[in-house]
């Protein structure tokens, strides 16, 4: 990749303006009569085996001359007839992003399920308590869940675009699959900025908590607690959960404005700008999505009591205390923690039988 | 065969229970009989009824902060909804070509795609919060629900078809608008017709009675 990108650059700013290569088209009527043999051997006379004007356009593409002309149209690029480069790029996007996407989504999938297969469902000491903290507003869930919406349209959307070539054409034909592409095209840059927005909303509503502080480091050493014995210790984020915060935020900040240059065309950027646009899009938004799919793991069924969080807003207290200690000290200081009963009459339901079985 | 149906029967059909079902809800509500109010007017009806239309655009002070939330995701998402349906180049054309015969100035493509930006954000946010606030999910309807992702299908649909390149995702558009149409009149989107006059009634009720609500 690293050396595609070198280039991309040096043909950037090495070729000199020099060669008005839209001229030549004007002489290709008389060069391709010029090219084409009055005779061939083993063919009936008057057949021709050479394209007539292969050699203009060998040499408008492929000369070690520069390829920049002169045009009346003022924009960017507009003196290059044919951009040879845009062969290279369409390689390039098919042997790396086209080619690994697929695997390390694979791959990804491939972990979780063997660590769930290995490791099950990560339990909590002593069991569900019923006893309840609250751990989320509203406002902070449907900010949540507002990006998590967003996020999986633009994924779903996104993966058609990149791999509908290879992995649709063959399931559901050109045809279908053109229909597929354009809607999902049309909502993937229609959801695109409501994706930023929403990614602004999570920057400013939960920066506060996701500052590292004392005690990150032991957390992220001891791997969260699957190195070694003992309790890992972690405030009202531990650091596996600021890890991802940042994750999200930065290369989410990445993908939106990267995406916002390819979106809009129009403002003067050149085909190198989008083409490392492209680059940044596409592997960041893979790499989101693999780390999405973990976090969709870890906060279902991968571990205990996790999801109760996002879905009422309320968690219970042995969670808290099992992950978050340093938290869950701070609760029990200012009496944060309510009963089962309590939390029951909160959410409008009687008490979960679950959750009484764990009081009991 | 489905194109013929989508753009023909089905279409008139749609119309005309849409038609038909707004009407009679409305006079429904018209002619209801109610009881005559005998007590000593302390205030005037048409002042209260007036004004109770137009206080109810802004949230009362002291709800405000709790509800900050829905008032701006609910203006998002209705008058984006208002400019996509009215100003849309598209809704413009096809609304000139079949139902009216006359058209107005469309906005722009720009204005159309942030208009649809706003209402999609709006009404996702809207229905998260009555998925997720406890109280809210308490008084929450199927019908609520069913509207909300009826609604939320039609836009997406509708979006999805913009490159207007392709006769089935216009299709699938104009039907996801045809149920829509069916459904209106018995849902709780009825709101859009009943909302002034409900306020109304209300306000005429309050000022009647000298309440300054």
């Amino acid at each position: 990749m690293v050396h595609l990108l070198q280039r991309h650059f040096s043909h950037c700013f090495t070729r000199p303006a020099s060669i008005i290569l839209l001229s030549l088209s004007l002489l290709l009527p008389q060069l391709s009569s010029a090219s084409v043999p009055q005779k061939h051997e083993g063919f009936p006379q008057g057949v021709s085996t050479i394209t007539p004007g292969s050699e203009l356009w060998r040499e408008v593409r492929q000369r070690d001359l520069p390829v920049t002309g002169i045009s009346q149209v003022k924009g960017v690029e507009t003196g290059v007839l044919i951009n040879s480069r845009g062969d290279q790029w369409a390689r390039f996007r098919i042997e790396n992003p086209v080619k690994y996407a697929p695997m390390i989504l694979a791959a990804i999938f491939l972990v979780l399920v063997l660590f769930y297969v290995v490791r099950g469902k990560v339990g909590i000491e002593g069991r569900l308590s019923g006893r309840m903290v609250k751990r989320f507003t509203d406002y902070e869930r449907i900010v949540h869940w507002t990006l998590a919406i967003v996020f999986l349209f633009l994924a779903i959307t996104g993966l058609i675009l990149l791999l509908g070539r290879p992995l649709l054409i063959p399931l559901f034909g050109k045809e279908f699959f053109s229909l597929l592409a354009s809607a999902s095209k049309e909502g993937h840059n229609l959801f695109g900025p409501i994706f930023l927005v929403s990614l602004l909303m999570m920057l400013f509503s939960f920066v506060k908590r996701n500052i590292y502080e004392k005690g990150d480091l032991t957390w992220l050493l001891k791997g969260g607690g699957f190195i070694g014995d003992g309790h890992v210790s972690g405030g009202f984020f531990n650091m596996g959960e600021k890890t991802w915060y940042w994750i999200v935020i930065l290369i989410g900040l990445a993908i939106s404005i990267s995406g916002l240059i390819l979106v809009s065309p129009n403002f003067g950027q050149g085909r190198v700008v989008m083409e490392i646009s492209h680059v940044v899009h596409v592997f960041g938004a893979i790499i989101l999505t693999a780390v999405s799919i973990g976090h969709m793991y870890m906060g279902s069924i991968g571990t205990e009591g996790s999801f109760e969080g996002m879905k009422s807003g309320y968690v219970d207290i042995n969670w808290v205390e099992a992950h978050h200690d340093r938290w869950a000290k701070e609760c029990h200081e200012n009496e944060q923690v309510i009963s089962a009963e309590e939390y029951a009459r909160l959410q409008g339901n009687k008490p979960d039988t679950a959750m009484e079985k764990g009081h009991d | 065969m489905i194109e013929y149906l989508i753009d023909g029967p089905l279409w008139y059909f749609s119309l005309a229970v849409f038609c038909i079902g707004v009407l009679w809800q409305l006079a429904s509500i018209v002619f209801a009989k109610s009881k005559t109010d005998l007590s000593v007017a302390r205030g005037s009806a048409t002042g209260g009824a007036w004004r109770n239309v137009f206080s109810r655009f802004v949230p009362h002070h002291e709800i405000a902060p709790q509800i900050r939330v829905q008032v701006v995701a609910g203006y998002m998402f209705h008058l984006g909804l208002f400019a996509l349906l009215f100003f849309a180049a598209p809704h413009v054309l096809f609304l000139e070509e079949n139902l009216l015969g006359f058209g107005w100035t469309p906005m722009p493509h720009w204005a159309f795609i942030v208009a649809s930006q706003f209402a999609f954000l709006g009404l996702i946010i809207l229905w998260l919060r009555r998925m997720l606030n406890s109280v809210s999910r308490l008084i929450s309807t199927l019908d609520d629900h069913i509207a909300a992702i009826l609604t939320f299908i039609v836009m997406l649909t509708g979006c999805l078809a913009l490159l207007k390149g392709f006769t089935e995702l216009r299709l699938l558009h104009r039907f996801t608008v045809e149920l829509l149409l069916i459904y209106f009149p018995f849902s709780c989107l009825m709101h859009t017709f009943t909302f002034i006059p409900s306020r109304a009634f209300s306000g005429a009720w309050f000022g009647r009675r000298g309440i300054d609500a």
